[in-house]
């Protein structure tokens, strides 16, 4: 059984008198350990697709699992447990708290699963020092660069030992060295057998993933799924 | 995520932005000083009066005091003696429940002695009149049964009266000396206790200036109680009570002839008795009634007077006071929390952003309650306790301003209520931000700002 598999997926949005179907019946399948792109314009409905993914969100219509959990009707609850579990985000704008420290912002998700003290300590200086900042822990993000500071938010997104890791225009906000820095690492996760899913409208970034999603007006396109028969883009390095 | 950590993190959140966290403090800080300082502030008029009370006998005194014959003995009322010296000999032979009486003959006169004088009031009394009005006689002796007996021109005098007849020499012990009662000689053998407010023996010891009365300069209880000037009961009626011309009352200038002398009066002027028991004192007064029925002949020209009337109306207005100062502080306290509700209002859009971070990483829906009520609980705690500090500045100026005559008692139940009561507003105050912000949807808060 995959990873996450989508099955059916709609979902819409009421704007005023106007409804806008966000996603179309997307149908989806993501394997343990692959390293894939989605990708599409703004309005696409990439976000939309992200956050049902990301246990953001649950969709109008259709069923998404996640790690064999049907979470499709989740409760609010139950939705947060999944991320807390099982789903770590990496977004654009890093979206770390400023006013606590490194180490703080990576213990961060550990607090909600109810680790101790010694044990959130540890693994956060593990995560940390994964990422290569281990002397920068007691710092705010705010002294950090921006590659620093995502990879914190890479950090706090690997602690609690996610399934999946979903980074959301991670390069976005960054310069294209630091940026070929992160992708770099995010290969490297993968080829550490961790589940990446990188949301983008960048194609040279999309380029640098074995497998691309092409989202436009809701709907997944089918040619450019590797899964819909065309060979895998060799990975390139960044 | 338990109470200690969100605590913490409310905490953090408060140090995070010192001045605004004072600010939104203040209406706290100023809720609770004002609640403990009203809560204070009656219990020090409490105590003084309760004070004031046990210096004039407490509540275990009872005055016997007449009262309009009833209807149907009108033709009675000739029958009945009034309160006589009997009276009191009745019930000192036969009530079981009374602890000690007290007979009064009063005349007002000057007393002098080497040329100063002082109008007053001179009593007549037995022995036991010091334990029914809770004199103490610091210097010499009480009075004595054989000084009644033998109807011995001797006195027993508050401190007030030395300092008028004395003035060179207020604090003196003029024992033995002789004093002038309407012109017959008195030997001192005894001198009271200086009586004054706990306030003023406060602010005699530390050697400030005495309070001001808190009935104004005119009236002072404890002024009137150092003005006792007691003699035998026997001595006062042979000497001013046995002819009424011997008495200065009745010795006008134009009633000169005995023929005028409506004889001795044996009416007293007071009755009062002190019950051995103040929670049973019911009982005691039926059986005084029964006594003093039968010393009346069956007369009811008498009735009780009881401090636990006093007593109780003191009461009730130092709870009145209570009530309604703690519900004017109470507003104080409440607009105080609506500051908090506000900031945290507007905390919570200015963090809007944190809060999706936190959902996205797995804080559930109530983990964001917990986190914004523990914020205004600290808030509330916080300023609770700086509160209770500013209360004791706050008693501090009320005290000078009103130059010690109100002295707050902080008995530590009203300072518990009254930060409990913040902590409560703290609660209460952080309940709606606490909700809207649970409330906002992960994504919703991600993509905001």
């Amino acid at each position: 059984m995959a990873l996450i598999e989508l099955t059916e997926v709609t979902k819409k949005y009421r704007v005023g008198e106007q409804e806008i179907r966000a996603l179309d019946g997307v149908d989806l399948r993501i394997e343990q350990g692959e390293y894939c792109a989605i990708i599409g314009p703004s309005g696409s409905g990439k976000s939309t697709l992200m956050h049902l993914l990301g246990c953001l969100d649950t969709p109008t219509t259709g069923r998404v699992m996640i790690d064999g959990v049907d979470v499709s009707k989740a409760s609010d609850d139950r939705l947060a447990e999944m991320r807390n579990e099982k789903i770590g985000f990496v977004f654009q704008a890093f979206n770390l708290l400023t006013k606590m420290t490194v180490l703080e912002n990576v213990e961060l998700p550990m607090i909600y699963s109810g680790a101790s003290k010694a044990e959130r300590r540890e693994r956060a200086m593990i995560a940390i020092t994964r990422v290569g900042l281990e002397t920068r822990a007691k710092n705010t993000p705010l002294q950090l660069s921006g590659g620093q500071m995502q990879r914190v938010a890479i950090a706090r997104a690997l602690v609690n030992d996610p399934k999946i890791v979903f980074a959301d225009e991670p390069t976005g906000n960054l310069d294209s060295t630091t940026g070929a820095n992160i992708l770099a690492l995010f290969r490297e996760l993968s080829e550490q057998g961790r589940t990446i899913v990188l949301v983008t409208h960048d194609n040279e970034i999309a380029a640098a993933t074995p497998r691309r999603i092409v989202i436009r007006d809701g709907k997944i396109m089918p040619g450019n799924d590797w899964h819909s028969g065309l060979r895998p883009i060799p990975l390139r390095t960044p | 995520m338990n109470v200690w950590n969100s605590l913490a993190i409310g905490l953090r959140e408060i140090l995070a932005h010192k001045f605004r966290s004072f600010l939104t403090m203040l209406g706290v800080i100023l809720g609770v000083a004002s609640l403990l300082t009203t809560f204070a502030l009656v219990e020090g008029l409490a105590k003084s009066s309760r004070e004031m009370m046990n210096s004039l006998g407490g509540v275990e005194r009872v005055n016997v005091i007449s009262q309009e014959i009833p209807q149907d003995q009108i033709m009675m009322s000739d029958t009945s003696p009034g309160r006589t010296i009997a009276d009191a000999e009745a019930i000192e032979r036969s009530a079981t429940l009374v602890k000690a009486v007290a007979p009064i003959y009063e005349i007002g006169t000057i007393v002098r002695h080497n040329g100063h004088d002082f109008t007053g009031s001179v009593r007549g009394v037995w022995p036991s009149h010091v334990i029914v009005n809770r004199h103490t006689v610091e210097h010499g002796r009480n009075l004595s049964q054989l000084d009644l007996d033998e109807a011995n021109h001797v006195c027993v005098i508050g401190t007030k009266i030395v300092s008028e007849l004395w003035p060179e020499q207020p604090k003196s012990k003029p024992l033995g000396e002789i004093i002038l009662v309407n012109n017959r000689p008195f030997t001192v053998v005894g001198i009271l206790e200086n009586y004054e407010s706990e306030e003023a023996k406060h602010a005699r010891i530390e050697g400030r200036p005495p309070p001001r009365g808190k009935f104004g300069k005119q009236w002072n209880p404890y002024d009137r109680k150092n003005a006792t000037f007691l003699i035998p009961f026997t001595t006062m009626f042979y000497e001013f009570k046995s002819t009424s011309l011997a008495s200065t009352k009745n010795a006008a200038p134009s009633v000169g002839s005995v023929k005028d002398d409506p004889g001795p009066i044996y009416k007293l002027d007071e009755l009062a008795f002190q019950v051995a028991d103040p929670n049973n004192m019911q009982p005691a007064l039926d059986e005084v009634r029964q006594i003093l029925l039968g010393t009346h002949r069956g007369v009811e020209d008498f009735t009780f007077d009881t401090r636990q009337e006093w007593a109780d109306s003191t009461e009730q207005t130092t709870n009145n006071i209570r009530l309604v100062g703690g519900l004017i502080s109470s507003i104080a306290l409440i607009v105080g929390g609506i500051g908090i509700t506000n900031i945290m209002l507007a905390s919570i859009t200015e963090r809007i952003r944190e809060i999706g971070v936190r959902r996205a990483v797995g804080a559930k829906a109530r983990h964001i309650f917990t986190q914004i009520v523990a914020e205004s609980i600290a808030v509330a705690i916080l300023g609770g306790i700086l509160g209770l500090f500013a209360a004791l500045g706050l008693m501090g100026i009320i005290q000078y301003a009103t130059d010690g005559a109100s002295v707050p008692i902080v008995n530590a139940q009203a300072a518990l209520v009254s930060f409990a009561f913040a902590v409560a507003i703290g609660i209460l105050s952080g309940i709606y931000p606490a909700w809207s912000a649970s409330r906002i949807e992960p994504i919703e808060a991600l993509r905001y700002g």
